[in-house]
């Protein structure tokens, strides 16, 4: 790897250690008990990820998160996927999900605690909520822009229809699908902290709106620091993923677009 | 009008219909109760008298106010932000790690440390919405104005245009339908950030009313701003619509 290969892979990092910097020069400047410096706040995080309760508080919003993450998946793609390729179904739902889009789905959150109760059912249910809208939008683009010819030139060989959709639709949506599940990771994240500021039972935003509420300023930028670096780490990750999954497709440039 | 039009409006319609009937039936049939799932009747002629409330007004009033600011400043600063980085490689050589790390982050967890910051009033709100839209308006930005035709720069520099200038006659119009891709995208999520941000903490507001209507078991009360942020949302997206084709007429396919 050359010098400048080196120091674009490491350009991230940098940032990093710059906004740590700012915030600390800020923090050191502004001296109020409310904001804490960010080596205070680096120094608490061992204690929270080494008490046994919060970090499984934290492992159970992960799994939670993924659960939620894998059913808006399973179910948002075929659905995107129909969209695209059969017109009909596509103006039954469009108008729905408009309707559906600007709504905040953490906002449920007291609805359907009051039918489901607050353990994982009604937060899982949120996270899918949220995350499914973009999946299914990115899915409906993508295989609305399938060549038509491949599609005739697999009809002529003598696919069947689902066997086209599979074979053919699935392939050739991929990467749009694949940026639609990049944001909807995102939102799995965000809906997951606020599901759990609002339900204030357990999880990782439980721990951050608590320690508010508690005045633990230092755990509170702690929280935030574990929560940003959760964020970066999935994104990175499937980041990853995405690439060796298409690695066919045309280059694109490492930014995501659409942070839906 | 034309007939194949209307039929997937009706179309359209159908699964709202639909929907708003399952509602409806789940209480005439007795599956719900009316304190857990007011019908829907319940809830629209809530919605309607509610208009003439000045307290719900001045909710709506709150919550439209942070919408603007913070989405205004994100399309100002994103913008900005998106053409230096797609015109000088130095400038994007600093915002792109730098939007590799925040963008990913759930700026929602970054609200209590604004709260801290910046107090309970406005100002942390509308920080929030404008880091929450910033970032697709930024990305759409800088990628529109970086796939802007060279042949066009060229050309214009050939009439002589001033260099500056070509950056608000040309690079700027031309990336336009990416601009307001993303900032249809930011106005989405701000919608969803306000709300959000309210519910947590605040005096005023569409959020801070579910919050209040939970607390004391009022479901009628609870349906009303969910109702009302979508209303929001769908006008503002048709606003936006509107602008977009008026903005881009000239554009060969919009």
């Amino acid at each position: 790897m050359t010098a400048r290969g080196v120091l674009k892979t490491l350009s991230p990092l940098f940032a990093c250690i710059g906004l740590l910097c700012v915030w600390q020069v800020a923090s050191l400047r502004l001296d109020t008990e409310s904001f804490p410096t960010a080596l205070e706040a680096i120094k608490a995080i061992p204690s929270i990820l080494g008490d046994k309760g919060s970090l499984l508080n934290i492992l159970d919003s992960i799994r939670r998160m993924a659960i939620g993450l894998v059913l808006a998946v399973m179910f948002s793609i075929p659905l995107g996927l129909l969209m695209g390729r059969i017109k009909a179904v596509a103006s039954f739902f469009n108008p729905l999900m408009m309707i559906i889009y600007p709504v905040p789905k953490a906002a449920l959150m007291p609805i359907i605690m009051l039918w489901m109760g607050v353990g994982d059912v009604s937060k899982i249910l949120v996270i899918f909520l949220g995350v499914s809208l973009p999946i299914i939008y990115h899915a409906f683009q993508g295989s609305k822009a399938v060549e038509e010819k491949m599609l005739w030139s697999g009809a002529a060989m003598g696919m069947s229809a689902p066997m086209r959709m599979l074979r053919i639709v699935l392939p050739a949506a991929l990467p749009e699908i694949l940026t639609g599940c990049r944001t909807g990771l995102v939102l799995a994240l965000i809906t997951m902290i606020t599901s759990e500021m609002i339900a204030r039972q357990s999880g990782a935003g439980n721990i951050l709106f608590n320690s508010l509420d508690m005045a633990q300023y230092d755990t509170v930028f702690a929280m935030i620091l574990i929560i940003g670096a959760m964020g970066i780490v999935f994104d990175a990750a499937f980041e990853k993923l995405r690439l060796s999954l298409v690695r066919w497709s045309q280059p694109r440039d490492d930014m995501p677009l659409s942070f839906t | 009008m034309n007939q194949e039009r209307i039929n997937s409006v009706l179309l359209g319609i159908t699964p709202i219909v639909l929907f708003i009937a399952l509602w409806q039936s789940l209480i005439s049939f007795g599956f719900a109760p009316t304190s857990l799932l007011p019908p829907p009747g319940a809830v629209f002629g809530k919605l309607a008298k509610d208009f003439f409330n000045g307290d719900f007004l001045h909710d709506i009033a709150a919550t439209l106010i942070r919408l603007f600011a913070g989405f205004g400043i994100a399309v100002v600063v994103g913008v900005f932000i998106g053409l230096a980085a797609a015109v000088s490689p130095a400038v994007n050589a600093v915002v792109k790690p730098l939007v590799r790390v925040l963008a990913p982050i759930p700026k929602i967890a970054l609200y209590p440390a604004l709260l801290l910051i910046l107090g309970f009033d406005h100002a942390s709100k509308i920080t929030l919405v404008t880091a929450d839209a910033l970032f697709p308006i930024l990305l759409s930005t800088y990628y529109g104005a970086s796939m802007v035709e060279q042949k066009l720069i060229w050309s214009a520099m050939a009439a002589g245009t001033p260099r500056w200038q070509i950056l608000f006659k040309v690079v700027l119009p031309a990336a336009m339908p990416s601009i307001l891709t993303g900032c249809r995208i930011g106005l989405v999520i701000s919608c969803i950030v306000v709300f959000l941000a309210e519910m947590i903490t605040s005096t005023d507001g569409l959020g801070h009313m579910l919050v209040q209507a939970a607390r004391t078991f009022q479901t009628v009360d609870m349906f009303v701003p969910l109702i009302m942020i979508s209303m929001l949302g769908l006008i503002l997206n048709s606003l936006l619509h509107w602008l977009r084709s008026y903005l881009l007429r000239g554009f060969p396919e919009v």
